[in-house]
């Protein structure tokens, strides 16, 4: 193998692996699982135990899933924010660069900010089962 | 100099629009692009008259100006034309139209596929909308619930139906076609992080078609299962439930909102910076929040069925997404505002269209966020309210930003420009009419007043109201008429504007007026706002200097870049005219079409027609061995003409396809498990079929005919095309046998489809997999004919990549269906 010189090193390191569109997508594919789990198991709880079935037990379903998403969410903010806090360009907000370098940057901010809004989706959709008390 | 005239009268050449009645089978997107605006405009006009209709009877109590019957066929194809004719084709038309210049491309990589997916929208278009005229119109509302629609509608459900799921058809040729041309056909340089904003919204937009649309698919197949042979998948009376049909509409009637908002914002975002004469403000916070919105918007369905008696913590799930909807759709408004606040504003009737929309919008916004409280809901339900609230959702969110997106486009594709007094009129006269309809019907809902009821009595209160709502729906319409008039009006006399009139900064002004190649030569991209940037850029481009400035070869040829960085990898070429994708779409039109009237036999026929038409297309038109491997595009580049597998538009193309194909099947297969839910015991006493042997032997085959199709392709690009050849007979007959025994199951247990629900979806489920496997045969027989004639060599393999992706996804299908309908009655 041929050595490569030192800049073209240094930019495969920034951009050879890391932020692509599916890992853009990977946050709020996990709301829509998590809220998948939760309405699906919801509704067959409630139709197959009947409209005054106590949420008690499907409550602990659906806080587990909850939690589970949000160490997900958690997991894929920790390695975008790698990422996303360095630079070699410039360390601004635009990403307006035409470097893989600043594409990289780019995408690993909009999934980073798209993991705070699946949190927050995610949570808000728990929500509901915290204070309901039963199926009806 | 002279070569480059030469190249450019070359250019022209290959690129002229055929003339005469030929024209009619130009498939340039330029073209195919205006007729479709033309046609989604005509729609509008046909969907707005009967607005007025409903208006003018609704003007005074115990109105006699129409029947109830002709009353309940006007809203119904009002709302029809309007969501499936106006608001998701006029966003097909527009992308097609300027995409390409947007991304530095000189066409979309398959324009025969929009082409083929315009013509299904017009005859389709025309079919539905013509029924009125034989007071044969759909007339249960625009989204058919039944039992109404299967129980009583007259043929009108049927054109409904089969007209809309032809529709449909386009809108997924459509999203394939803009996929790939975002993903693939950038200029290249145009990183992702560069692309125009424009491109991103077509990007989210074609990705939640895939998953919106094909429920409806499904359900549409239940529905007139139901309604052609009985099979009661939405009768109570014999296990099925309406409740059904709502899931499946809504979780597309919902992203179909966003479907056609999106778009219609992402027009915004071109415009705002123009007029603000700055970059926009936050464009990743802008990507991000159409992205959120996008997948958001599918956890919002059960908020049109609050009042359906699910259980409350249901509607809660649905009442919170739909809440946090708000945050993403907000953030790209507020990022608009603030480009606005920064930018110093010209002033231009495109800008009046922005900020009217973002008014209204927001209003729509506020009391969308009110209804996604279930108990206000719960009071407002089928009111005047939600007529409102939808209203203001759809014309600010939509209508407002689409005659924003006129004003601005108008002078790029037509060469002229528009009148700006007649543009500021129509403007004020459309925002005052409009308030004027919709705000009172806030009003007139909380009064108690239902919608879709034909009349009203004076002692109710709602007189005033709406009248005052009739004169503004009359003004509204002048404003509108006077912007259509003021774009087809002659303007012979007028001069042709100047290049980039509005002084924008993004690629799609540096087209020329009055050729169809796009640019003159294909620019390296280096920012977000090349004119701004550049000042050179435009001379580079005119002198040639760009990539792929000829057409020596006398093709017709694009540049495929790669995904993230556009780093240019082929050089494609596209389609150029033909009669095929007409004659496709004639054939399959008449499938749809007789089938509504049972004819039979000519549906056969319009079959033969379609398939025909395809194969010919495909035979003759795709995956082409070039006469030589390589291309010289200019700046030392060589690139290649032909590839195969997931480097290929043709690939991607199958695979977005199949993922909305599998969508559908997914749904289907959501109607099986929802039967199960509904029923104490399932499967129903006294039915024992399908019993676990046939399906099993039918997993088995099908899993062999996927391998042997896989091994096809293996051995082929081995190099021993015979084997390949082989491989691919014996896959069809493994096929044919997995088919056969689906159908055994089912068939030997005497299970009956129209004796109860879950006969009729096991049914159901079965046929979709026999339709996939035939068409997989089919497949495997086209692979044999291609290898047969040295279409497909080993080292020219597209034929066969793109069968075996497809049998992946059948195989999968195929086999889950068989688990599930053998496994599943033994687990419960």
């Amino acid at each position: 193998m041929s050595k490569e010189d030192p800049v073209t090193a240094e930019v495969r390191r920034e951009t050879g692996s890391g932020t692509d569109l599916w890992s853009v997508i990977i946050s709020p594919s996990i709301w829509a699982l998590h809220f998948l789990v939760c309405y699906v198991s919801a509704a067959i709880y409630c139709q197959k135990l009947g409209r005054d079935a106590p949420l008690s037990d499907i409550r602990l379903l659906v806080i587990a899933a909850t939690i589970l998403a949000l160490a997900g969410i958690l997991w894929s903010s920790i390695r975008l924010w790698r990422v996303h806090d360095r630079s070699l360009t410039d360390d601004d907000f635009e990403y307006e660069h035409n470097t893989p370098e600043e594409r990289h940057r780019f995408l690993s901010h909009v999934a980073l900010m798209l993991c705070v809004l699946s949190a927050v989706a995610v949570i808000y959709v728990t929500i509901p089962m915290l204070y309901l008390e039963s199926c009806r | 100099m002279t070569d480059k005239r030469a190249e450019t009268a070359q250019l022209a050449k290959v690129w002229d629009n055929p003339r005469g009645w030929r024209a009619l089978s130009d498939v340039n997107n330029s073209i195919v692009g205006l007729w479709y605006f033309a046609a989604a405009f005509a729609f509008m006009l046909f969907g707005g008259a009967l607005a007025l209709i409903i208006r003018m009877q609704l003007f005074v109590p115990d109105s006699t100006l129409v029947t109830s019957e002709f009353y309940s066929q006007a809203f119904t194809l009002h709302g029809t034309v309007m969501m499936f004719l106006f608001a998701v084709p006029i966003f097909e038309a527009v992308a097609i139209l300027i995409l390409p210049g947007m991304l530095g491309a000189r066409d979309l990589p398959f324009p025969r596929l929009s082409a083929f997916g315009f013509w299904c929208y017009l005859i389709g278009g025309v079919f539905v909308c013509g029924s009125i005229f034989f007071n044969a119109a759909p007339d249960a509302g625009w989204f058919m619930y039944p039992p109404l629609s299967t129980e009583q509608s007259g043929i009108g459900a049927d054109i409904w139906l089969l007209g809309l799921s032809f529709i449909e058809v386009a809108s997924i040729a459509a999203a394939v076609e803009l996929i790939v041309g975002v993903l693939k056909c950038r200029a290249p340089g145009m990183h992702i992080n560069l692309t125009p904003l424009y491109g991103w919204y077509v990007l989210v937009v074609g990705g939640m078609i895939l998953f919106a649309f094909p429920p409806l698919i499904a359900g549409d197949i239940l529905f007139e299962l139901e309604r052609l042979l009985d099979w009661p998948f939405f009768d109570v009376t014999r296990g099925g439930d309406p409740i059904l049909w709502q899931h499946l509409f809504w979780i597309f009637g919902h992203p179909e909102v966003y479907i056609i908002f999106l778009p219609a914002i992402a027009l915004l975002a071109m415009i705002v910076p123009t007029f603000a004469q700055r970059e926009i403000t936050g464009y990743s916070w802008i990507v991000l929040s159409a992205l959120g919105t996008g997948f958001l918007s599918f956890g919002l369905w059960v908020h049109h069925m609050f009042t359906t008696g699910l259980p409350s913590v249901s509607l809660g799930f649905f009442s919170a997404a739909s809440e946090a909807v708000a945050i993403p759709t907000g953030i790209q408004i507020f990022a608009f505002i603030a480009t606005v606040m920064l930018g110093s504003v010209v002033r231009s009737v495109p800008m009046l269209f922005c900020l009217g929309a973002l008014a209204v919008f927001i209003i729509g916004g506020l009391t969308g966020v009110m209804v996604a409280v279930a108990p206000f809901d719960f009071q407002v339900h089928d009111t005047y309210f939600i007529v409102a609230h939808l209203h203001y959702t759809l014309i600010g969110g939509m209508l407002f930003p689409v005659m924003a997106g006129i004003c601005y486009y108008y002078p790029l594709i037509m060469g002229k420009n528009l009148s700006r007094a007649y543009g500021i009129w129509s403007f004020w006269l459309m925002l005052v009419g409009f308030n004027m309809a919709f705000l009172p019907m806030h009003l007139t809902g909380m009064l108690g007043m239902p919608r879709r009821v034909f009349t009203y009595g004076a002692d109710r209160g709602w007189t005033e109201l709406n009248m005052i709502s009739t004169v503004g729906a009359f003004i509204f319409a002048a404003g509108f008429l006077l912007l259509v008039w003021d774009c087809v009006r002659p303007k012979g006399h007028q001069p042709q504007v100047p290049r980039n009139m509005w002084n924008a900064g993004t690629l799609e002004w540096a087209a020329s007026f009055g050729n169809t190649w796009g640019m003159r030569s294909i620019p390296e991209v280096n920012s977000r706002y090349p004119l701004w940037d550049d000042k050179d850029f435009l001379r580079k481009i005119d002198e040639g200097e760009g990539l792929l400035a000829d057409a020596k070869e006398g093709r017709r040829e694009t540049l495929v870049t790669s995904v993230l960085d556009a780093q240019p990898i082929q050089v494609l070429r596209v389609g150029t005219p033909s009669w095929l994708p007409m004659i496709a779409a004639a054939g399959l039109g008449g499938v749809f079409i007789f089938m509504t009237f049972k004819w039979w036999l000519l549906m056969g026929l319009g079959a033969v027609v379609f398939l025909g038409a395809v194969l010919r297309w495909l035979w003759t038109g795709t995956a082409e061995i070039p006469e030589k491997k390589t291309k010289d595009i200019g700046g030392g580049k060589r690139l290649p003409l032909y590839v195969s597998g997931y480097k290929s538009t043709g690939w991607w193309a199958m695979f977005i396809t199949m993922t909305g194909d599998l969508t559908a099947f997914l749904a289907l297969l959501f109607g099986y498990f929802f039967f199960w839910t509904i029923h104490p015991d399932f499967p129903p006493p006294g039915m024992f079929g399908p019993g676990w042997f046939w399906p099993a032997i039918a997993g088995v085959l099908i899993l062999l005919a996927w391998a042997l199709t896989l091994g096809a392709r293996l051995v082929n690009s081995g190099g021993q095309p015979v084997l390949a050849r082989l491989l691919l007979v014996l896959g069809a007959l493994a096929a044919l046998g997995g088919g056969l025994a689906l159908m055994a199951g089912p068939w030997t247990t005497g299970l009956d489809p129209t004796a109860h629900a879950y006969p009729a979806i096991v049914w159901a489920l079965v046929i979709w997999i026999l339709a996939h496997l035939a068409t997989g045969m089919l497949m495997q027989g086209y692979g044999f004919a291609r290898l047969l004639y040295g279409k497909t060599t080993p080292t020219h393999d597209a034929d066969l990549w793109n069968i075996t992706l497809f049998w992946h996804f059948a195989a999968f299908s195929g086999v889950l269906t068989a688990v599930v309908i053998g496994g599943f009655p033994y687990l419960t």
